[in-house]
């Protein structure tokens, strides 16, 4: 099985796709800002099917709308014009709504948007892990980089400013990461569970109950973990692999918080 | 004696409302301030303000005898606010990655903590006598751990002012007590200055060389062997108030000799 390219490449982009929505969604889980990423992810809808319809890659479209509703959100919080959760439906609302009147307009994408939506990571080729691994590398780059400042502002944002910490600066700066993360589980898992991705590895390691460092590389392995088991059980019992990714990530994730409660 | 804060004239609005109006004060390098004063009295909102977090209606405030609008070394400035009671008990932090958040500031953004980082961060788990607690997550602790923890974070800069609101609230007295100790020990041997919210009256007239009374205006007082802390305190308190205080009261303090 492991000779096929295909396979291969589905395993390296998922995996490389899993450590960067691992590192991401735990500093969202500790912000309280989970869905966050199911709101953008549906946002990134319309920007899948103005890509379709336009002729360009979707994933561009995908990640210049998810930048654009994750800035979107921060406005509407920072201006007080609605609460997280109001201000993240109405942008869901906005962005699934716009991709659902072009795809109207287009008579369907069919197959083409169904990818998208449920995920194809047996289909990435070359060129996507590339794309893959460059982002994740910059992303990666970034954490690694910011991993004081980013852990300062996630435990203590008033005493992060004081610290002279940009906060404004660097939560921008986060949030447009999280937008490219999406962008790129997109390929992998799909719209619809692309939260699943970015969750469940660091709320597994949060069982865990361990320093920081420590959660955040448990989270790492736990992600790399469901994706490529996820890939591998889906491929054996041909069924839909992102469903099994999510059911392998929710495996992990039970087993271990039950171990933890029972040891 | 040199100023360490200087307030003239300051007036700070929270929503419609003026919460502090027209204060002028002063604290010597080496002061052990208490701030005190009725529930909603202004006494937050004075320390937010000292430390720049929020915007003043008419009034200046120096630093270490710079002005505050330009005053740019914060990690001279300790601050332990609330958030050391309320935090979320499940984040994933060790103490001593708490502590080693002491050492990040906007002069070494992007910079990976160094061996002389981690070693001021063991020199003030060792101070606040909690080296024993390093890798126990801060969810884990007592309260008065919890304290002692966050105020360790606050002196890794090395800082020359440290800034606590009401950091004993829920201590049995015994915590307390031995709170105010470790605080007095870091004001007389390290010549720290020292600002701290307490409700703990006896405690501020006992321990404290100042006492800053809030109720919408701010009376400062030295605090000598003839300080009558009914005068300053019927200021903020009103005059219906009666503190009942005898300087004698302050032999009868929980001492600890281990510390």
């Amino acid at each position: 099985m492991f000779n096929y390219q295909f396979i291969q490449m589905a395993l390296v982009g998922g995996s490389l796709a899993a450590i960067v929505s691992a590192w991401i969604g735990l500093f969202l889980i500790l912000r309280k800002e989970s869905m966050l990423v199911d709101g953008v992810a549906h946002t990134a809808f319309g920007g899948v099917a103005i890509g379709l319809l336009l002729g360009f890659d979707p994933m561009l479209g995908a990640m210049a709308v998810s930048a654009a509703a994750v800035l979107g959100i921060t406005y509407m919080r920072r201006k007080g014009l609605a609460q997280s959760d109001s201000a993240i439906a109405v942008m869901m609302a906005m962005g699934f709504s716009m991709g659902m009147i072009i795809i109207s307009l287009a008579n369907g994408f069919n197959v083409d948007l169904m990818s998208y939506l449920f995920g194809s990571i047996l289909t990435v080729n070359r060129t996507d892990v590339t794309v893959l691994a460059v982002l994740g590398l910059f992303i990666i780059g970034f954490m690694v980089f910011f991993y004081k400042e980013m852990l300062a502002i996630t435990f203590d944002e008033d005493g992060a400013r004081l610290q002279g910490i940009p906060v404004q600066v660097m939560t921008l700066a986060f949030n447009l990461l999280v937008a490219i993360t999406i962008a790129l589980s997109i390929k992998v898992i799909g719209i619809i569970l692309v939260v699943a991705l970015m969750v469940l590895p660091g709320l597994t390691a949060l069982q865990l109950r361990r320093s920081f460092k420590a959660t955040l590389i448990a989270s790492t392995l736990f992600g790399v973990m469901a994706a490529t088991l996820g890939i591998v059980l889906s491929v054996l019992f041909s069924v839909s692999t992102s469903g099994v990714i999510v059911f392998t990530a929710a495996g992990i994730f039970l087993f271990v918080a039950a171990y933890q409660r029972l040891a | 004696m040199e100023p360490i804060i200087e307030v003239e004239g300051l007036t700070v609005k929270r929503g419609p409302t003026e919460a502090l109006s027209n204060a002028s004060f002063m604290i010597e390098r080496g002061d052990y301030v208490g701030v005190v004063g009725p529930n909603g009295g202004g006494k937050t909102t004075l320390v937010l303000a000292l430390l720049g977090l929020l915007p003043r209606e008419s009034g200046s405030i120096r630093i270490m005898g710079q002005d505050i609008d330009t005053f740019d070394q914060w990690e001279k400035v300790g601050y332990v606010s609330q958030f050391a009671i309320d935090f979320d008990a499940q984040f994933p932090l060790t103490v001593r990655e708490l502590v080693g958040l002491g050492r990040v500031n906007r002069k070494n953004m992007g910079r990976f903590r160094n061996k002389e980082d981690w070693s001021a961060v063991s020199d003030a788990l060792e101070l606040m006598n909690i080296s024993d607690l390093a890798n126990k997550r801060i969810g884990a602790l007592s309260g008065g751990q919890r304290q002692r923890a966050f105020v360790a974070k606050s002196l890794v800069s090395d800082p020359q002012l440290l800034v606590l609101d009401e950091p004993v609230t829920g201590f049995d007295p015994v915590t307390q007590e031995r709170f105010f100790m470790q605080l007095a020990n870091l004001n007389n041997k390290k010549g720290l200055t020292i600002l701290i919210i307490s409700h703990d009256l006896a405690a501020v007239f006992c321990r404290m060389s100042r006492v800053l009374c809030v109720n919408k205006e701010v009376h400062s007082a030295a605090i000598t062997e003839t300080t009558v802390p009914d005068e300053i305190l019927k200021k903020g308190y009103g005059e219906h108030f009666h503190f009942a205080f005898h300087r004698h009261h302050c032999q009868g303090v929980f001492v600890d000799e281990r510390l």
